[in-house]
């Protein structure tokens, strides 16, 4: 390289000589221009990047906020009418015992409606725990932009291209990939209930 | 006719209060009426050892800050008071090396979300129906 050459050579340089390092140093000015429009076209992209990915991850802990509401009011409602079908369910029992056979086996299939309201509420419940997975998800998600957008904030420091806020940026810098391995892993290897019970019943607990 | 002790006191752990309250409504149609929360592992071992707690069951999230729910039940089976207890893991990790884990932890039995009613009645069923062979 140039410096080498410099270093090596005790000699005068010859005018061809430095015609020649001329020629190199226009190159390695030119080389040196293309990266810094390079960085500074990057410049844009990045920071509007690294600033957007805030209000991103806020927004995605507004979606875990709001189905949490959303499933606790659903709850609320769903516990409300358990209670008054309870109710129903002890007033028919009652009445049930204070009348003729021929109006009990009316209330017979009353009731079984009732009781069958009853599983009803049940698999709402149940069927509401997506919330947890949904919430799950987005915290993964949430952990996953922090670390893309602690790595952007490092070129961003690293190439110069904007200096970095105060409290900006991932505090946790590998925790991004190994959410976003749990992630995939759960699309792809997570088990179903009858297979987590051939595991179990290995080690004789199903 | 169930094996399933409704009398016990439940100690329902999940960092989420909506999972807390669904798993507390399974339970209560399964017919336990006594149950208390805890919302993370550490929470859960100190309301397990606090004198008054005659806590029979735990069911328990894996995936919750402060203390998880696998070190929990290390914790638990680790402690001479607490060991024998029945536990219940209800969790969305499905991985074989979670299920793996959790045994070698000592759980009782292990569900995982989505679940249904039924699948966690099942594995109540199964956790008293084996802690009665081992009274035996």
């Amino acid at each position: 390289m140039l410096v080498d050459r410099d270093i090596e050579s005790d000699d005068v340089d010859t005018p061809e000589e430095d015609h020649s390092i001329n020629n190199e140093l226009a190159e390695l000015t030119k080389y040196v221009e293309m990266i810094t429009s390079t960085v500074r076209d990057m410049e844009s992209p990045v920071t509007t990047t690294s600033d957007q990915l805030p209000q991103a991850t806020a927004h995605l802990n507004d979606l875990a906020k709001l189905t949490e509401e959303g499933t606790h009011r659903v709850l609320a409602l769903t516990e409300a009418i358990e209670t008054n079908r309870g109710v129903m369910q002890m007033a028919l029992e009652q009445l049930r015992k204070h009348l003729g056979s021929e109006h009990a086996r009316d209330l017979e299939q009353l009731l079984e409606m009732v009781n069958a309201d009853e599983r009803r509420l049940t698999d709402i419940h149940v069927a509401l725990s997506f919330q947890d997975l949904v919430a799950q998800r987005v915290a993964k998600l949430v952990t996953i932009l922090n670390d893309v957008q602690h790595k952007l904030l490092k070129l961003v420091v690293v190439f110069g291209i904007k200096k970095k806020k105060d409290g900006t940026g991932g505090k946790d810098g590998g925790r991004g990939d190994e959410m976003l391995r749990q992630l995939e892993a759960s699309q792809t290897t997570a088990l179903e209930q009858d297979l987590v019970d051939d595991i179990l019943s290995e080690f004789g607990r199903s | 006719m169930s094996m399933i002790d409704t009398s016990l006191k439940v100690l329902v752990v999940d960092d989420m209060s909506t999972m807390r309250r669904i798993v507390k409504n399974v339970l209560k149609q399964i017919g336990f009426s006594d149950m208390v929360e805890a919302e993370n592992g550490q929470d859960a071992l100190n309301k397990l050892k606090a004198a008054d707690a005659g806590i029979g069951l735990v069911v328990s999230d894996w995936n919750m800050p402060v203390m998880q729910g696998i070190e929990l039940l290390r914790a638990v089976r680790a402690d001479s008071d607490l060991k024998h207890l029945p536990f219940l893991m209800v969790t969305a990790e499905a991985q074989k090396e979670n299920i793996i884990e959790a045994v070698q932890a000592g759980v009782s039995n292990y569900v995982v979300k989505p679940f249904t009613a039924e699948a966690l009645q099942e594995k109540l069923e199964k956790i008293f129906a084996n802690l009665k062979t081992a009274k035996a």
